[in-house]
């Protein structure tokens, strides 16, 4: 892919978009307490043969949780995939439930936010764009 | 040994329970800071005695209808306030996972009566502080404590061997079981003397004071977030009336 389509990360961006959220997303993502009892609350999940991919805790985690990680150190490969969790495998329907109280739906849209701050949003133009998002 | 036992079961517990208190302090004013006040959501009441059907009725002549609309139907045989309360916990977690929702009450319930309601504990209150709470005999802490170590062994298998917790599982998670464990399982092997009790005793103490200081700033936080979240956040399961919004 050449350098156009496929510019290095924005680390300035990233980090200011990181920066807006960062309490309230780093106490959600802390009292994530791992238990994995969101996930019937997903009808994705329910839909996919409960494949955990699909599981509310599943999705923040490999999303905003990598994205706190990583920090703005963070490749574009790494957004790319993360596409796929929060856009693919979430539509955002703010049905998921959680025991402890963390807000999910609200740390998807920050995610879709973070990498929408890099240009990487999904294309409904593109021919074949959404097989290729994972 | 000596003097680490001398120190945790000295200044260490003050230490510890004021590190404690202050971390919850200092975590709740946070929460507050980062959240501002909001009027709650007014929303219509539910309609009183309702209780819609948990799935599509059964078809067919001879159907068996699902354990949940007979519970329900039972329920609402029975009237306010049972109908109200059973039809609310078939819509909530305890229906989709019963075992999980048992293990987990039974789990935070005797986190907390056990240490508190320990003779032992209450006798070392009465010695250092001039009062002491009610106590149970030590044979029902015991059985409760090997009952919180098994619901305790139960999530590290939940941990291991399903597929889907396994799937988010790290490391930390492992280590605030065992942090939470811990206390319990020394001071079970130290009042059944196994082991060396000296050792042991040490152990117990050391272990409880640093679940103490670890439970505002680790994950073991839910303890209080728990209630900040699903009481004070308005949200549609919020327990309370959600005056709160980041």
């Amino acid at each position: 892919m050449s350098e156009i389509q496929n510019p290095p990360v924005d680390r300035g961006q990233i980090e200011r978009a990181l920066a807006r959220h960062k309490d309230r997303m780093k106490l959600y993502l802390s009292h994530c307490m791992h238990c994995t009892l969101c996930a019937e609350s997903c009808f994705m999940y329910m839909s996919r043969d409960k494949d955990p991919q699909y599981m509310p805790s599943y999705k923040v985690i490999n999303s905003v949780g990598v994205l706190y990680r990583k920090g703005p150190g963070i490749g574009r490969d790494d957004l790319q995939k993360m596409k796929g969790i929060v856009w693919r495998n979430c539509v955002l329907c703010t049905r998921c439930y959680c025991p402890v109280g963390v807000d999910v739906p609200a740390m998807i849209a920050f995610a879709r936010g973070v990498l929408r701050s890099q240009g990487i949003h999904p294309d409904f133009d593109e021919q074949g764009a959404m097989e290729s998002w994972l | 040994m000596g003097a680490l036992y001398a120190f945790a079961s000295g200044p260490g517990v003050y230490l510890a329970f004021a590190l404690f208190l202050a971390g919850l302090v200092v975590q709740g004013l946070r929460f507050y800071k980062l959240t501002r006040a909001k009027d709650p959501l007014a929303l219509p009441p539910p309609p009183a005695g309702v209780v819609p059907p948990a799935s599509p009725p059964a078809r067919g002549a001879g159907a068996k209808k699902p354990l949940l609309d007979r519970l329900l139907a039972a329920a609402e045989a029975m009237g306010r306030p049972f109908d109200r309360i059973l039809g609310t916990l078939c819509r909530t977690v305890a229906a989709t996972h019963p075992v999980m929702t048992m293990l987990t009450v039974t789990f935070h319930a005797l986190l907390f009566a056990t240490p508190i309601l320990l003779l032992a504990h209450n006798v070392l209150l009465a010695e250092s502080a001039g009062f002491h709470l009610p106590s149970l005999p030590d044979s029902v802490a015991d059985v409760m404590t090997v009952l919180f170590l098994l619901c305790g062994a139960a999530f590290l298998y939940r941990r291991v061997f399903l597929r889907r917790v396994r799937a988010i599982t790290t490391p930390y998670d492992h280590f605030v079981l065992v942090v939470t464990l811990l206390p319990f399982f020394t001071g079970f092997l130290a009042y059944h003397q196994i082991g060396e009790y000296r050792t042991m005793i040490a152990l117990h103490v050391v272990s409880g004071e640093a679940m103490l200081v670890l439970v505002p700033f680790t994950r073991l936080g839910h303890a209080l977030f728990f209630f900040l979240y699903r009481f004070l956040l308005d949200g549609e399961y919020s327990f309370g009336q959600g005056r709160r919004a980041f």
